[in-house]
């Protein structure tokens, strides 16, 4: 049980840590690129397999090419022009003239945006708050949906798809489910995860989570849920959706959580939920290592003053915690 | 198909000075950042008291504090504004020396920096060539029990300082490395990729001894800096005011003579009070570098300097690769980067090998004469990332995921795959 009371802990910080939208390396090529015009080329993945490119030429110092491809949807889904649906609109409100979509975009990406450098405004706080805009590229794009959603949650409006299931992609091939309802929106997240011991960890980390929901500080967080069986919401997904090997985490959205400012952190939260979740499980997996390290180390020593000869005066810590291989063991092991 | 293996491999440096990190195929690493982990140890500290619930409420603000930790700027940066975090540095002198540390610092490389899923990328470290076969198995076990990557390949950072010449000319991997790293110096001779371990020269002078030497010289001029601050000032200036000299007389005169040109003014803010500062920056722009050359002012232990000790290494290699290792010694790492370093360098091994040409053939009696022996001292502006770049180029070609130990043989065999290189696989 001791284990248990470890994840509750890892479950707290839930405030603190939370994974912002806007990537970091993004943010930083273009301040470099700003700085001085250097040419650029580069590629990068980050978490969900959303794969970046940046290009800049040195004959055209002033245009920035950021292509991004987002995770293989999975089909139920809907995708148009390879973008979830919002996504163009979302883009142009975001940006205005700084950008500009080009069609078709690189190959082998979904989207490709081209900067224009000379129209960022010069007030230099304004700029930079456009840049982490940019830099967060990703939430505009797979997130435009969800926040279509939310808005009609936060000003009432009843959307065109009441009481239907919702399908949007957050992984490569799967996706996250909300019901949108007038007065609320229930999110659904199956949760998949690769490793067996990763597996039983984040089961019990989602059950201390939703435990940690109940203390006296969070009264106005969303209520969550966690079950091992796909919840009703769930009727009429397909079935491969409905395949969670760490069970489902239900939160239900009322209006009070979208309002104003709120909406922009509703929507990175939820859109980063399983990245959130994958960072606590490796978290807790290191945390242990960190106490069987120690309690080898201790062993060890228990074992060092064990020894009949002290002569040698070598007393105490000797980090002898590995199997000396002999050549000879060498060899046997190979068969 | 591994889906693992359509995506770019992430390749991390670990120095004792910077970690060095980005994905396979580019050209820069995305960070550069100070391999150092601030610890929030607060909950450690406090006195042990005997009645359970205090134990149980220190237990859990302990794992809490398992959480608080920052790397990089951001904990030179906490820990200079608090107190409660400590700063710890996991390598030493090229070597691994606090795991616990090493194990956060790679959890906020990933998934903070690099902001990748480590289950679906392949990982390149590296190590020195004289990294003990014991703390590679750890390396792996971390990797592959707390992370899940689905394959890992632990190269030797100065045959990828080598490949790193790979695309600027022809493929030549015969040479000697020279690294000049924050907390070791390294003489690696490298033959066809293979490192010859036996001839391999290290000198207890890396990068940080200039930044001390630096700060001494500072310090016994009377230069107004805040004791607290003087390491960083002093890594500073060494950062971006040293330069090599090519006579040290010379170059006294030369500073004596026009002290307007020559010394340059460091500002700084005091972290206390924040009254701003100022100080001169004079001789120890050419003396810091210096100390690689005539080690004797630095320390009275070890006065073997840097190009004696190349020449040395080489003469102690096989014979038939004298010539050619001769002809491509390479440098990588931070402390490499001064000014005409390279050029110093070049100079003085020649000088070295000449007189000894010179000293056979008067031996002979000028009956024979040597084919004159070809010194070059290879620098690139990349030197500083040199190892990474060598990683990048390395991991993005096909034949890099084969060559990757993967987590079935981690899983078949356990951590002791790691001992050896993959390339020559059944050997566990």
């Amino acid at each position: 049980m001791r284990d248990k009371s470890i994840i509750k802990q890892v479950s707290e910080p839930y405030k603190r840590f939370g994974y912002t939208f806007d990537s970091t390396t993004i943010r930083l090529i273009l301040l470099r690129s700003l700085d001085k015009g250097v040419e650029l080329d580069y590629h990068w993945v980050e978490f969900d397999d959303v794969r970046y490119h940046i290009q800049v030429s040195m004959k055209n110092p002033q245009h920035l090419l950021v292509s991004v491809s987002l995770p293989t949807p999975p089909p139920e889904t809907v995708f148009m022009g390879g973008l979830p649906f919002g996504a163009i609109e979302a883009i142009k409100s975001a940006y205005g003239v700084l950008v500009q979509i080009l069609d078709p975009p690189r190959d082998g990406f979904n989207l490709t945006l081209k900067l224009n450098l000379s129209k960022l405004p010069p007030d230099e706080e304004y700029k930079q708050a456009l840049l982490v805009k940019v830099a967060s590229v990703r939430e505009v794009v797979l997130g435009a949906p969800l926040r279509v959603i939310l808005k009609h949650l936060a000003s009432r409006t009843v959307s065109s798809n009441i009481d239907q299931l919702v399908a949007l992609v957050h992984r490569p091939k799967e996706s996250f489910f909300l019901v949108p309802q007038v007065d609320k929106v229930t999110v659904v997240f199956p949760m998949r995860f690769n490793d067996s011991i990763d597996i039983v960890l984040a089961t019990s980390f989602l059950q201390e989570f939703v435990e940690a929901r109940r203390t006296a500080g969070l009264h106005n967080a969303p209520s969550c849920l966690w079950s091992s069986t796909p919840p009703l919401e769930l009727e009429g997904a397909p079935a491969e959706a409905l395949s969670a090997n760490a069970g489902f985490v239900t939160f239900v959205i009322f209006p009070r959580h979208v309002e104003g400012k709120k909406l922009d952190r509703t929507v990175s939260s939820l859109s980063t939920f399983h990245a959130y979740v994958s960072y606590h499980v490796k978290c807790s997996e290191g945390f242990m290592h960190t106490r069987m390290r120690r309690r080898v180390e201790s062993l060890i020593q228990a074992l060092g003053r064990a020894k009949p000869d002290m002569e040698n005066g070598k007393k105490g810590v000797q980090s002898r915690s590995f199997k000396r291989l002999s050549l000879k063991d060498g060899r046997t092991n190979s068969n | 198909m591994d889906p693992a293996a359509s995506r770019p491999a992430v390749v991390i440096d670990n120095g004792s000075g910077y970690t060095k990190m980005g994905f396979a195929g580019n050209v820069e690493p995305c960070f550069i950042v100070p391999t150092v982990v601030a610890v929030n140890e607060s909950f450690l500290n406090q006195s042990r008291s005997s009645s359970k619930a205090n134990w149980l409420s220190q237990y859990n603000a302990g794992v809490m504090a398992d959480l608080d930790f920052f790397i990089g700027e951001e904990a030179l940066a906490r820990s200079r504004s608090s107190s409660t975090y400590n700063l710890s540095y996991p390598i030493r002198h090229g070597q691994v020396d606090n795991w616990d540390a090493m194990e956060r610092f790679w959890q906020h490389c990933i998934f903070n920096y690099l902001r990748c899923d480590p289950e679906d990328h392949y990982f390149l470290l590296t190590e020195s060539p004289l990294t003990a076969p014991e703390s590679r198995e750890y390396t792996g076990e971390i990797m592959f029990e707390t992370f899940n990557v689905p394959g890992l390949y632990i190269a030797v950072n100065s045959v990828l300082a080598l490949a790193a010449g790979y695309t600027t000319s022809k493929c030549e991997m015969t040479g000697v490395v020279v690294d000049v790293g924050d907390g070791a110096t390294h003489v690696v001779p490298v033959a066809d990729g293979y490192v010859i371990g036996s001839s391999i020269k290290s000198i207890p002078i890396a990068g940080k001894d200039i930044t001390l030497f630096i700060q001494r010289l500072m310090r016994e001029r009377g230069e107004n800096i805040p004791p607290e601050d003087s390491f960083d000032v002093a890594r500073k200036v060494k950062e971006t005011y040293c330069y090599t000299c090519s006579d040290i007389v010379k170059e006294f005169n030369k500073h004596d003579k026009e002290p307007s040109k020559y010394i340059k003014h460091w500002r700084g803010i005091k972290p206390k009070t924040g009254a701003p500062y100022s100080c001169d920056v004079g001789y120890e722009r050419f003396l810091g570098p210096e100390v690689f050359f005539n080690p004797e002012i630095y320390s009275t232990e070890f006065t073997t300097p840097l190009p004696a000790v190349i020449d040395k290494c080489i003469q102690s290699a096989p014979i038939d690769t004298r010539r050619a290792l001769y002809k491509n010694i390479v440098l990588s790492g931070g402390s490499t980067m001064f000014k005409d370093f390279h050029r110093r360098l070049q100079r003085d091994i020649k000088k070295i090998v000449d007189a000894r040409v010179l000293a056979s053939e008067a031996r002979l009696g000028g009956e024979i004469k040597s084919q004159p022996v070809e010194v070059n001292v290879v620098s690139h502006p990349i030197q500083r990332f040199a190892v990474w770049f060598g990683g990048s180029v390395l991991a993005s070609t096909p034949e890099f995921f084969a060559a990757c130990h993967t987590k079935a043989e981690y899983e078949e065999y356990g951590a002791s795959i790691c001992r050896t290189n993959p390339v020559f696989k059944g050997m566990y």
